[in-house]
Order: C-alpha cells, then structure tokens, then sequence
C-alpha cells in the first residue's frame, strides 16, 4: 500500500479511524522499519514492542467499539531517554540510570497517549541532555541518517534521527539550550520548542529547570502542529507549577498567508563568527521567500544576544548542578558497592555513574553557586537573562516573528569538535530564546549548496505565540518545498505498510 | 581570579563527585575555560535591572490544594523501592555515615 | 562549676532560639499529595516528588502557606508580600533531592514580636537590672514581685519541608556513633514545616522555656500543629553565648540539639551557660560548635565544630513560581485564627474581672479555655470568678471533669454552701461520672447551712483552736 515513512502523523489517524490500516498494522511497520534502519542509525536506547502493540490493539479495539479515537491514533511515536513511561527504562543515557524503571509516566508522554499515539520506545540522547551531537550517551552514538559519519545533533539526537529515518512518525526531545531546534536542523526534520510553561515538565528528568522545554519533532509542520495539540489541548499541568494554560487549535490559521505580517532579521546574527555561508544563502533565501509570500522583512537588534552563551553556560550548570544533586544510588541509580562509609558510596557512586560531561556541568554549577561566587556570575546572568527577554520584547513591537539560523553549520563529524566549550557554541542561535522562555522552531530548507546536508531555518516568536509560530514555519516549509523528507538512504527500507 | 587544583578539589569533594589525580588536572583545565567564557557577564553595569529567576511572566502564586490523591500518585512499597540496591525490610539503606561531618538528622 | 544564679551575676546570657514546627494538622505534605503521617509503617506515605525522583516537581499546598501566614499573624510579623523559595543543598539522604526547599532572604513572615510574661521563681533568673552593676542592656521594668513582662523579637519564619527519619542500626541507643548502616524512612520526608528564628533576646532558661510555652500554645490555639515535643513535631535548637555584664560585643556561641521537652531545654542552656562560664573564667575559649543535650546524664556534649560557615549554594528554586501574596489571601488567613492566648487572657481579666496570672493560665491551652468557657455558659455572673478559681486550683488534679460539673461545684462554692476541701471531695466523686455535684453534696447531706446561730458555737471553737496553735497568726488567715 504505502511506506510508514511515507505517511504524515494526520494520514495515519485519518487511515486509523477510517479503517484503511489497523493501529496494529501500523505499529508493526514502524517495528519493521526501526528493525531494518536502526541497526544504522542507532536512534533507539529501548524498543517498546510490547508497548506499542498493546496501545496499538487498545486503538484498534475502540475503533471496533465505535469509541471516539484521538488525533495521535495509530501514529508511531518515540520519547527522548529523559521521560517516564511505565514499562519502560529511563536512563537519561547515563551508566548512573542504567536499570532506571520508570515508577510513573510522565505528563507529556501520557498526553501523547491519550491522543491515541503508539510508543515505539525510547531515543537516544546526550547524557541528562549534556551536548550537543548525543555523543556522550553513555551506551552508543546515534548517526545522522542523512550521513551516518556524521553527528545527529543533540541533545535530543535520537528522537530526531528516528523522525529522519522514518522509524517513527513524530517524537519528542526535550529542549534546554537548543537540544530540539539544533538536531532537528541537522537532521532536516521540523522541531519546535515551545515557549516555557507551554508543555509539562513534569515527568521530565530536568536539567536546566527554568530553561528545559518538551517539543515534539516530525517530518511537516503539519505533524509538529498536531503533536502540540496533544500536548497541550487538556489544559495546564497541575503537577507542574510553571505550566501554564495553552490551548489553542494550532491546526488552526495554520495554512493562513503571512501576507502583511512583518519578519524580524537581526544583521549582527546574519553576520556571526563561524556560520558558514551556505546556511547563510539558505537561511536568506528562506527570508526572502517569506518576503514573497507577502511578509515584510524589518531590521530588529537584540543587542545583548551575544551574552546569551556566557548567562546560559551559568544558569545551566547551577540548575543541573543542584537538579543532578539527587543521584546519590540511594533511592535509585547506580550505587557502588562495598564502601564502607555513606560519604565514600555518594562520590564514587556518583563518579562513577555519571560520565564526563555531566560530571564537568556539575561542578561548574556547585563553583558558580558558593557563596561570593553567587554574586559575580550567578546573580548577574539572571540580570543580564532580563536585558535579554527585555532586547526580544522591543524587537517584538517591530515584528511577529524573528527570523535566523538553527546552527552555524551541517552536521559535523563524529569526534570533529572534542573541546567541550567549542561544542557550546553550536547553540549559538538557539540559547537565547531559552533565556527568554520564548518560543522557537526549526524548519528544513532542503540540502547546503556545499555540504549537500540537511539546513534549516529558525524562527522565533513571543512567548505564547507558538501558533503563529508553526504559521510562518508552514510558510516557510510550503515555499522550501522539503515537507516530509525521509533521508534518502533509509527511505523505504522496510517499513510497509 | 584562576581555580586552583586546590580549588576544584575542595568543589569535587562538595559535589561529591570523587575525581583521580588525572581527572582532577582535566577538571581544572576545563573549569578555568568555561569560568573564561562567562567573563562577558562581569562587564555589565547591572545596577537597578532585576533578576529573571523564572521566565514566566508574572505567573505567581501557583498553589495545589490540600486533597489526599494517594490513588493518583503515591507509590505502593514495592514501587518505592524497586529502584533502591540496598534496602531493608520497608526502609532503603546506607552504610554508617561515619567518616562524614554532617550533623545527625540532616538539616532541618 | 558555678551555679546559674551566681554565673548570671556576672555574665549576661544572649539566648536564640530556632524553632522548627510541623503543621500537623493538614492532610498532606508540602509539595505533594502524600498522606501527612508518620505513624504508618515505614515509607508508606511516599510518591515521586517526596521522594526526590527524577522528573518530579514540587506544587506547593495552599494550606500550608495559609498556615504560616496564620502563626505570622499570630506573632506580630510582617507578612511579606513577595518571596520565593529557594534550594538548600546538602548532601544527606534524609533530603531526598539532596537539597531542602525553604526561604531565602525573605520569608513569609518578618520581624514580629512575642511578649513574654515571667513571673514566680523563674523571673529571679534575670537580676534585676539595678542589681548588677553596668548592665548594657535595657532593663525590662518589673512588679513588685519581681515579675517582669520581655518583649522577644522574632526574626522570622519561613516555610520549609521537613527530612526523612533515619534509623542508625548496630550503634549505641540507634545513635550514629558505632552504627553500621543507616535506614531511611521517607513518610516525614516533606512534611509541611515552618521555621521560627527568635533574634537573640532572651536572657535566661526559663525565658527560653517560657518563649517555647507560648509559642506551642500560640501555634495550637491556630490549630496548625499539635506542637509536641515529645513526638519531634515541635523542635527546638538553642544557641547561647556568654557576655560579661555590661559588654555589648557578642560572645561565641554554642548551638544545642536533642531538646525534647521544655525541661530539657530549660536544663541544656542552664548546663550550657554554667559551662562556658567555668571555660571562660579558666581563661579558655568557647568554640563555636553543635552540642548534643543528653539528659540522662544532664550535660551537653561536642557534636560538630564549625569552622567554617556552611555554603549551601542556596539560589531560588526554578520549579516554583514566587509568591506575590494578595490582599485577599492575607485577610482570609486573619479570619482563620482564633482568639489568641493574649486576647483571651485580657478578655477574662476586663468581663470576669479574673486576676491577671489565673487569667493567663486558662488562656494558655485552647482546650483548658474551651472547658473554662463551656462551664461559664449558663452561670450567674458572680460566679464566674469561683469557676476560675475551681479551674485554677481543683480541676488539673482530676482526669474526667465536666463543665457542667465545675459550673455546679463552682455554683455551690460561692453561695458557701461547701467548703473548698469539701469540694474536692464531691469532685474525686463526681470525676468520670455523668453525675451532678449538687446530687453527690446532698446525698451525703454536706449542704452547709447559712443559720449564723446554729454556726456560731463551732466557729468559736475553730477560731479557740487556731489561736492556740498559732499564738502570733493575727488578723484574717
């Protein structure tokens, strides 16, 4: 009949609820499919068979029952390593939760559920969501479908490297400095990072607290619109005190014109260090093409965006400093054996447990929060954090969104950048929106002239205008023309539907 | 203002994080580098701007009620200590915390 | 070593107390839904965010901020409109995140007041201030009897999250010294805490144990806590440091843990204060360490040397959104408290016309005030006084009294028609019985008569006999 990764997550439900194909008959594909790509890939940490054909048998049994069928049924999903479903292992792809069962499942995935999604398993990622290529999973590298020498991006490689390949129809990354926007970019899938407060964290192993943000990945806009339905249709989480009410229909307006509506370029952006010039054509392209569908392109400055690496690499590590202080092999997590006091089980549990990056995040943070050193950097980095959101507030007045690049580069090479502070400059373009809590999304814009690799445009909008948001990015996707691209060497291999 | 080796030492052993002689000259390296990158935060003039602490608006405020949910959320023993290696009977375990400065009873 | 009374001679004693306080009293922790009770079997009451899992959040319980907000009220405090809770990181299981959540700089509430009334033995702690020579500080002014009235300062209190309970096996009494492991039960772990900081204005034990007394009976009457210091709902650190009369630096300071019983903390700073005073006059040095009170054998000793301030890397918590406390929020925790012991005891004084310390000690306990007050309902006004007054001195050597039972010995009483002894006795009778005193008085004929004639020959004999056995005795007895 078709290929699975030939079918959009709204095809899927529509196929579903119409009788065209079973949930189960899905499910089943998506299992051929991860069973024949993945073994290239390398997306998935664990494969929820079970899971998924009993979600997939529950979907066909209402259908049967004439029981109303959410939008997400039948449709193939993948979670990030760093959320909790019951049944399954969340280990954060990290040796310290190696045997972590989830006790409970966490808000966003459930949601995902209830809207009828079938849980394929659980993605590969950066250790705790640590980088920015998911090489520091401490179980295996993830490869970029679209070059398997190369780096999906990270920290949420997995879920989008899974999307790419057509393993799975959509999935979620969670996004702290860039981890949605940035592999999404190098893998050339759509991903989108809602503005803080949007989807739930809880149930979410955090990293950075007042940064983190759930998102889903999918191969159009249409299916990252209908993902964040799912997500936030019920309403805000009450287990989760930053969430805030979100519903809206974002398949609403979605396939409105830009027509009048005005995009914000920051030249400074345009012209930064180290992005290469062919994102820089593509991403201008995509400028003008937004211009041709009738926006209007506006001059806005955030001038204080160039200190948004320096306030994030200190609120970041605080954060997950105090938020990873929990890993001690009490309660859970790798314990090491035979020591005879507490103090010695916590520091070698704990060094031994945690891999390097998460170890170097943590003691930055427990240095950056002592006392004295609080007021040099800590305190100051939440101050410049407002010059920051208040920079994007005025730009705002002059624009509906803000238009720039995801990364500064393609996918790069495994082992390419091995200096930790260099590879922190991948999120160049992403990190400020999460100092702002806005809300941002990456759009792919086909292959670089040079690298012939995946490049995407990033967009950018106000804090709760998610909506608007994914309508420029269908603009944008619409006028690209790369809606729902599997990465051609995975493209139909196994699979069938 | 350099981090010392002394300096990282004394933050490992907060942080609990047990390095070796080698890690330990990496980890100053590396400290040093990253605390380099933070320099554009201390050539600010920061007088009379508030802190963000949390990038929410002005949501304030945000209080659950004082309702028993032990259907929705408490977790049975066994769940409770399904993660834990060393238990005993109903209780998790540790080895005799001697050896650490702490007061007993914790902090509170 | 010297005894209290002659150490405060020469040394001023500069006592703070911190005190830690379960609200008890609500159905479920700080942060989560979990049952708020430790008489479960071990970790019974436990779910994800009290148990520090990873992805779980903290939502804070909208009663216990009402209640704190109530025991600020209740204590003269500024309540603050805005503030934040922040992390306190420590490494130590009893945390299950490894860090409390508590209050930063500025708590919920600030800068109040309790005034302490000290009177009796106690009051003799303090010297008067004319008795010692150069005192620096502001003498509180005093009765006649040497009762005096302390205004105590309260620093603040801030809303918190209590830690689990550990048990130290193989040790000695399951303390930590000698144990081989530890066991870790986390139904505390989250309860609803508040911390009270007094700032360092008391100066003897017995204000220390009398601040303790009105602040159980201040934090019962609200009805936030059972504040038993027996169970550890309600617990208490001492600091104390010692200053030569009339020297305004502060000294070093001690802290004391493991005070569970107003005795104990009376005796603690008692024992604490003739210490440093013994150390100090040798020409020794205080350190300033943590001290554990150990009461069978009346001493405190070394727990902890600090040396350096802890660094808790405290910064406000991310996963909680700050507080901006409405007007209305403030105005509906006001309509919660009661009146207040101090209200109550001024309210006995001006209606019933009751002497100020019998006033005070039906006022303490809300449920001594509320028998005193249910035996009042009904009963002629004059009476009132004898019903105090049976409450004052007859009913706490009873176990089952009623009101109705006080009401109608105390109706008897003040129209004479028993004598107090007799009263007791038609009590021991009538106590955890549904049975009427009056009933008991009659039966067993004790109404005594108003005839003056039929009384005179006996009153002449009584007043004969007292004469003979006390020659000097004068006057009215």
């Amino acid at each position: 009949m078709a290929n699975i990764d030939q079918l959009s997550a709204a095809r899927i439900a529509a196929g579903v609820a119409a009788g065209k194909f079973s949930a189960t008959e899905v499910a089943r594909a998506s299992l051929d499919a991860i069973e024949s790509r993945d073994p290239q890939v390398r997306a998935f940490l664990q494969v929820s068979a079970d899971l998924a054909l009993a979600a997939a048998a529950e979907t066909d049994r209402r259908r049967a029952a004439g029981e109303a069928l959410g939008p997400l049924a039948g449709v193939p999903v993948a979670f990030k390593d760093n959320m909790h479903l019951v049944g399954t292992r969340t280990t954060c792809a990290s040796r310290m939760l190696e045997n972590y069962e989830s006790t409970f499942t966490a808000t966003c995935v459930q949601r995902m559920l209830d809207a009828g999604a079938t849980p394929m398993g659980k993605a590969n990622m950066d250790e705790f969501a640590f980088g920015s290529s998911t090489e520091s999973s401490a179980f295996h590298r993830t490869n970029n479908p679209w070059d398997t020498e190369r780096v999906p991006g990270g920290s949420s490689g997995g879920s989008a490297a899974a999307v790419a390949a057509g393993e799975v129809t959509v999935s979620l990354g969670s996004d702290t400095g860039g981890s949605i926007r940035q592999p999404a970019s190098l893998c050339g899938v759509v991903g989108m990072k809602p503005t803080y407060g949007a989807v739930s964290r809880y149930g979410v192993v955090a990293f950075g607290s007042s940064l983190d943000q759930v998102g889903p990945f999918g191969r159009s806009v249409e299916d990252v619109a209908l993902a964040m339905n799912a997500l936030t249709a019920v309403g805000r989480d009450p287990y989760d005190s930053t969430s805030q009410p979100c519903a809206v229909d974002f398949l609403e307006h979605l396939e409105d014109p830009v027509e009048g509506m005005r995009v914000g370029v920051v030249p400074a952006l345009m012209d930064a260090a180290g992005l290469t010039e062919e994102v820089r054509t593509a991403v201008g392209g995509a400028a003008r093409a937004l211009e041709d569908a009738g926006a209007q392109l506006v001059e806005v400055d955030l001038p204080n965006i160039t200190s948004a690496i320096a306030a994030y690499y200190v609120i970041a590590p605080c954060e997950a400093f105090s938020n990873l202080a929990r890993f001690d092999g009490v309660r859970y997590g790798y314990r090491e054996e035979g020591c005879l006091t507490l103090a010695e089980q916590t520091s070698r549990s704990r060094a031994h447990g945690f891999g390097e990056e998460a170890k170097r995040r943590q003691m930055l943070g427990a240095y950056l929060l002592s006392s004295g050193v609080y007021d040099t950097y800590y305190y100051p980095a939440q101050q410049v954090r407002t010059l920051i959101t208040q920079d994007y507030r005025r730009a705002y007045e002059q624009c509906d969104v803000i238009l720039m690049p995801a990364t500064p580069r393609t996918a790069f090479r495994f082992g390419e950048i091995s200096d930790p502070t260099q590879m922190y400059a991948s999120d160049m373009f992403t990190i400020s929106n999460n100092i702002a809590g806005n809300g941002g999304i990456s759009v792919p814009l086909g292959l670089g002239a040079e690298s012939r690799l995946p490049v995407s445009v990033q967009l950018q909008g106000p804090a709760f205008s998610d909506r608007k948001l994914l309508r420029f990015a269908r603009a944008v996707e619409r006028a690209a023309g790369a809606q729902g691209v599997v990465a051609p060497g995975f493209a139909g291999k196994g699979g069938e539907l | 203002m350099a981090l010392s080796r002394e300096d990282v030492a004394g933050i490992a052993d907060y942080a609990r994080i047990a390095l070796t002689d080698g890690e330990l000259d990496e980890m100053t390296i590396y400290m040093n580098e990253a605390v380099d990158l933070l320099e554009p935060i201390r050539q600010y003039d920061l007088d009379g701007v508030d802190p963000t602490f949390h990038p929410i608006g002005d949501l304030s405020n945000v209080m659950g009620e004082d309702i028993v949910d032990d259907s929705a959320r408490a977790l049975p023993i066994d769940a409770a200590l399904s993660n834990a290696d060393s238990t005993r009977d109903r209780y998790f375990r540790v080895p005799s915390i001697l050896g650490t400065d702490e007061d007993e009873g914790g902090i509170a | 070593m010297k005894r209290l009374a002659e150490v405060l001679r020469d040394w001023e004693a500069v006592i703070g107390l911190e005190v830690h306080t379960e609200l008890t009293t609500l159905e479920t922790k700080m942060f989560c839904n979990c049952k708020n009770t430790h008489d479960d079997p071990p970790n019974a009451n436990v779910c994800p965010v009290c148990l520090g899992m990873p992805g779980a959040l903290p939502v804070p319980n909208r009663a216990a901020i009402q209640s704190i907000v109530m025991a600020g009220l209740a204590t003269n405090c500024q309540i603050m409109r805005h503030s934040m809770f922040y992390r306190k990181h420590y490494f130590y299981p009893d945390m299950a995140k490894n860090y409390q959540t508590t209050q930063g700089p500025v708590a919920f509430c600030m800068h109040g007041h309790l005034d302490l009334e000290v009177s009796g033995e106690g009051a003799a702690e303090r010297p008067a201030w004319e008795d010692v020579a150069a005192d620096g500080e502001t003498p509180v002014s005093r009765e006649r009897d040497g009762s005096y009235v302390a205004p105590i300062r309260i620093l603040r209190i801030h809303m918190e999250e209590d830690a689990a309970k550990m048990v130290h096996v193989g040790g000695e009494e399951g303390r930590i010294t000698a144990a081989t492991e530890s066991l870790i039960d986390y139904n505390r772990c989250g309860t609803p805490l508040i911390e009270l900081v007094t700032e360092p204005d008391l100066r003897t034990p017995e204000e220390a144990r009398l601040f303790m007394e009105k602040l159980q009976q201040t934090f019962r009457t609200l009805g936030i806590s059972d504040c038993s210091l027996e169970s550890g709902s309600m617990r208490c650190d001492g600091n104390v440091s010692l200053r030569r009369r009339g020297e305004t630096r502060l000294g070093t300071k001690t802290e004391m843990k493991n005070i569970n019983s107003f005795k104990s903390l009376h005796d603690a700073l008692e024992y604490e204060i003739c210490r440093q005073a013994e150390v100090l006059e040798e020409g020794g040095i205080v350190y300033q360490e943590t001290r554990h009170w150990e009461p069978s054998r009346r001493r405190t000793v070394v727990m902890r040397v600090k040396e350096t301030a802890d660094d808790y890397r405290l910064f406000p918590d991310p996963d909680l959104a700050p507080f901006d406390l409405t007007d209305d929020f403030i105005e509906e925790a006001r309509e919660k408290i009661p009146e207040l012991p101090d209200a109550k005891r001024d309210r006995y004084m001006a209606e019933l016309g009751l002497k100020r310390a019998d006033a005070a000690q039906l006022a303490a306990d809300p449920n001594v005030a509320a028998f005193f007050e249910e035996a009042l309902e009904g009963a002629p006004a004059k009476v009132a006084a004898t019903i105090a007054n049976v409450m004052v001195n007859l009913v706490p050597s009873f176990g089952a009294l009623t009101p109705a039972q006080v009401a109608s010995i105390a109706g008897l009483l003040a129209e004479d028609a028993v004598t107090f002894a007799q009263a007791r006795e038609v009590l021991a009778a009538v106590d955890g019985t549904e049975k009427d005193p009056e009933a008991v008085v009659d039966e067993r004929g004790l109404r005594q008569t108003n005839d003056v004639s039929a009384l005179e020959p006996i009153v002449d004999e009584v007043l004969e006999r007292c004469g003979a056995a006390h020659p000097k005795a004068g006057g009215v007895g």
